[in-house]
């Protein structure tokens, strides 16, 4: 008997419900720095942990060292101190079969990938020759297992590629830092890299020239990067169970209601196929499901697992996700906005004078249960005459993401990727405030 | 740690060929106990065993890590082999005369020998100490302590096994102004002593107090403005304003910055000196050795406005020919050692508190902190209490700001030192992923003029 199986024995005699997930994982990764390649590395990981409740309290510990004693000891004292909850693990559910795994990405070859991300640093080099670029690859592989007292158990196994290339080039004290990413669960394509390539040396080219930034009171137009660093992030702190089970968040009972603008429609989406964030079943076992956040500007639901829903009095949205050390809580998979009807062109070539938001920094370090948010801009560009004509610098933006939502001018037609995770439009708003 | 890991080590470090390899080895023990709420909403144990293997070949590195450390062998044979994909300039790993050495643990009042219920029943008392203030509608309290031995050992005959036992909690409490959420918060941390935890009433009391004082307090509106900064923030100031840019992995290799950052530049005023080391005894960023085996030492960065020295591993300082400082580390065996502060402190000047409070006409007085990031030559940190200055004197109580600036404006900028150093070690470091690393930052008050703030 391995040491799993007889944690998994005692688990039986003295609780009245268990759970134990165990995850393996292997993972390579290359990076270049400064034009040259750095380092080539590997990482295998393994750990697992248990849950366990009696009379409605319950107990957790981790491990990944496989000591059985130890961890039953740990397990034990633990015991005395439990979290009172009142939720069932889940028997087992037919899902969808959303594709999350691909096997070909593993085969690919450390010279290959040291071969592309050498090729695509050159091409940047070949227009920009004083340009510093870093670039990477990374490739995993993971396997967990889930298994409960309710006779649940699934195996999922699960692939991950992630590219990034980033091209610094400086110009007196002015830093000037572009990088573009893509993050999939198989092969991330030539074209779509060529395409990244480009997009960079455009911006790079364009990024170089400072101007002044726009007159306070300007038109905001977020990327959908940037519509994700600086307004959803802060928003999405809301739907999240953990903040509405404890009624800190200020959606709390306000389902149903109209609290942002009816061109939005927001919803967390587990179901696409080949994105590193969809899931079929969530990390308690339970059958995921597209979850609307905000139907048309009304605000629809939140994210659950088992005991922020239990405590909501609202069932689990299928939204659990966990590491090995930690207690599953509710988590986003991939977050997708409805696109608008009007291309970002037009909406750009529409604007006297405004600013195009990129990348932030400092985004998330407020209190962001208020929908505040404050953070200096790091990548933004000038919008004159209906052209983006150069770099804004040491330039803040603020605001609260609700009051920037609830009225908002318009949704581009193009959506992105952010994150791996995310599809998201271009936003045009008014109700945030700029200052240099 | 284990007797048997020795063997384990002589067998790694025998493997292959190689211009030099290293191996570490860590057994980590945490415990963390987190409240929202009137709820405790989690108590964990986590027990990690891992190591990783290192290698150099062909001027370039190959890294594994891994759980299963049995495996370590058969990873340094796959290690050498990564390593072998590089092509760059090569370069000696130097070393002194090797060290063998076991390093116990700094302890003042042992966090292991507290019995979980004794942590329970304290941090108890405070949650329900906070709840039950006047407008106090939620709180937060996350503590944890963990117990981190690491064995490193390497290709030139270095052998150390060293012992870290950290202590760290932070403390929120929430009110709401009917519209909105506002916390006012603290984090406090230590090597080795529990003894933090206790007696913390009053400061609970003055956490709760500065919450609802929040409730009708104004907001700042985003303008460039005069700034007095406490110790605490001043100290996150430091390590975001200053501290990144002087970690020399971002220069090594970069010719536009090494002209950028050279040494013997004016970065600041006469009165301005900053330093930093993990040899500053019994911080949270204090270490004998760092995860490459090197002796932590003092730096001094910046000394009357002029920059002296920057931060390095072994691979830095040999690349741009200084001297290793002992500041690659790793935030555990899962990653590869990079250049890292320790403990980043601005030194005491001659002004006193009073003198710079009293000189400043129209300002804000910024206090304790939430965050702070950099971006190569920009960088933002966030006050957690705010104050108006109006004709030398603190007058009411704002909502929290973000302050946002320039290494190459904001530090020159500074126009008055006070001579009340402190050091605050409740904060955490992330770069590269790898987060959050123990550091702890420390400043005397200072003044910022012209610096860029906005509604946090």
């Amino acid at each position: 008997m391995d040491n799993i199986e007889k944690i998994e024995k005692y688990l039986v005699k003295n609780f009245d419900q268990h759970e134990i997930f165990e995850e393996r994982s292997n993972q390579r990764s290359i990076s270049f720095e400064s034009n040259n390649l750095k380092e080539v590395s590997s990482n295998q990981s393994q750990g697992f942990a248990a849950r366990a409740i009696k009379d409605n309290q319950i107990t957790f510990s981790s491990s990944s060292n496989y000591d059985y004693e130890n961890f039953i000891s740990n397990f034990k004292e633990l015991s005395n101190y439990p979290i009172p909850i009142d939720i069932r693990f889940p028997e087992q559910k037919d899902s969808k079969n959303t594709i999350i795994y691909d096997d070909e990405i593993l085969s690919y070859k450390n010279e290959y990938l040291i071969e592309t991300l050498k090729k695509n640093i050159n091409k940047i080099l070949l227009r920009f020759p004083n340009a510093s670029c870093d670039a990477g690859f990374s490739l995993a592989e993971s396997n967990s297992n889930l298994r409960n007292s309710s006779k649940l158990n699934i195996n999922s196994q699960e692939s991950f590629i992630s590219f990034y290339i980033s091209s610094q080039i400086i110009n007196g004290n002015d830093m000037l830092n572009i990088y573009k990413y893509k993050n999939s669960v198989n092969a991330i394509k030539e074209k779509d890299i060529d395409f990244m390539v480009s997009e960079l040396c455009k911006e790079l080219s364009i990024a170089q020239n400072i101007v002044d930034t726009p007159k306070k009171g300007c038109p905001v137009i977020f990327t959908p990067h940037g519509l994700y660093q600086t307004l959803l992030s802060p928003l999405l702190v809301s739907f999240s169970g953990t903040n509405l089970s404890k009624n800190l968040s200020s959606l709390c009972g306000k389902e149903g209601k109209k609290l942002f603008d009816e061109k939005i429609i927001l919803s967390d989406d587990p179901h696409i196929d080949y994105s590193p964030a969809s899931r079929n079943y969530d990390d308690e076992g339970v059958v995921t499901k597209k979850n609307i956040l905000i139907n048309k500007g009304i605000f629809d639901s939140g994210l659950y697992d088992l005991k922020t829903g239990s405590e909501s009095s609202k069932k689990s949205t299928g939204s659990a996700g966990r590491s090995v050390h930690s207690n599953p809580s509710p988590t986003t998979s991939n977050i997708v906005m409805n696109e608008g009807q009007i291309t970002i062109n037009n909406i750009i070539s529409n604007i006297d004078e405004g600013i195009l938001v990129d990348h932030l920094l400092g985004a998330g370090q407020g209190n962001e249960l208020s929908g505040n948010f404050s953070a200096n801009i790091s990548l933004g560009y000038k919008i004159e005459k209906g052209e983006i004509i150069g770099r804004v610098k040491n330039t803040m933006i603020s605001g609260n993401a609700f009051d920037a939502l609830r009225d908002i001018e318009e949704i581009s037609l193009e959506r992105d990727q952010v994150y791996g995770s995310m599809m998201l439009p271009y936003l045009h708003t008014k109700n945030v405030e700029i200052s240099s | 740690m284990n007797n048997n890991y020795e063997n384990l080590i002589n067998d790694v470090l025998k493997t292959g060929n190689g211009d030099y390899k290293e191996i570490r080895l860590e057994e980590n023990k945490s415990s963390r106990i987190t409240y929202s709420g009137k709820v405790r909403e989690n108590i964990s144990i986590n027990s990690r065993l891992g190591g990783s293997v290192r290698a150099m070949a062909n001027g370039g590195w190959g890294f594994s890590s891994f759980n299963d450390i049995y495996q370590a062998p058969q990873k340094m044979k796959e290690t050498l082999t990564l390593a072998k994909y590089n092509s760059n300039e090569l370069f000696e790993i130097e070393k002194n005369n090797p060290i063998r050495t076991k390093i116990l643990p700094v302890l003042k009042k042992d966090p292991r020998k507290i019995k979980l219920s004794e942590k329970i029943n304290i941090l108890d008392h405070y949650k329900d100490l906070i709840l039950s203030q006047e407008d106090i509608e939620s709180c937060d309290i996350i503590y944890a302590d963990t117990d981190r031995k690491v064995v490193f050992a390497d290709s030139k005959g270095n052998n150390i096994e060293q012992n870290f036992i950290h202590v760290v909690l932070r403390i929120a409490a929430y009110s709401s102004d009917g519209n909105e959420m506002l916390q006012s918060g603290f984090s406090i941390g230590s090597l080795g002593d529990y003894g933090i935890i206790e007696n913390l009433d009053s400061e609970i009391l003055d956490c709760a107090k500065k919450a609802k004082d929040l409730i009708d307090a104004p907001k700042v509106e985003g303008k460039e403005t005069t700034v007095v900064l406490d110790q605490i923030l001043a100290g996150v100031f430091v390590h975001e304003a200053f501290g990144h840019l002087s970690e020399a992995d971002n220069v090594y290799e970069n010719e536009r910055l090494k002209e950028i950052l050279t040494l013997g530049k004016k970065f600041g005023n006469k009165d301005l000196n900053i330093t930093d080391g993990a040899k500053i005894p019994n911080l949270r960023g204090s270490y004998e050795f760092d995860d490459e085996g090197t002796p932590a030492t003092k730096t001094p960065l910046i000394r009357e406005g002029i920059l002296t020295g920057r931060l390095h591993s072994n691979e830095t300082a040999n690349k741009m020919s200084e001297e290793a400082t002992g500041n690659a580390r790793a935030i555990s065996f899962a990653f590869p050692p990079i250049v890292r502060m320790s403990n980043t402190i601005i030194e005491n000047g001659k002004d006193k508190k009073e003198d710079i409070i009293k000189d400043t006409k129209d300002g804000l007085y910024v206090k304790n902190w939430y965050g702070g990031m950099t971006e190569h030559e920009m960088f933002t940190f966030s006050s957690a209490e705010t104050y108006r200055i109006e004709n030398g004197e603190i007058k009411e109580t704002l909502r929290p700001v973000k302050l946002s600036g320039n290494l190459f404006t904001t530090l020159k900028n500074i126009n008055g030192i006070a001579d009340d150093l402190l050091i605050n070690q409740g904060g955490g470091c992330g770069k590269g992923g790898q987060m959050p690393l123990p550091v702890s930052n420390g400043s005397p008050h200072i003044r910022i003029n012209k610096c860029l703030v906005s509604n946090g």
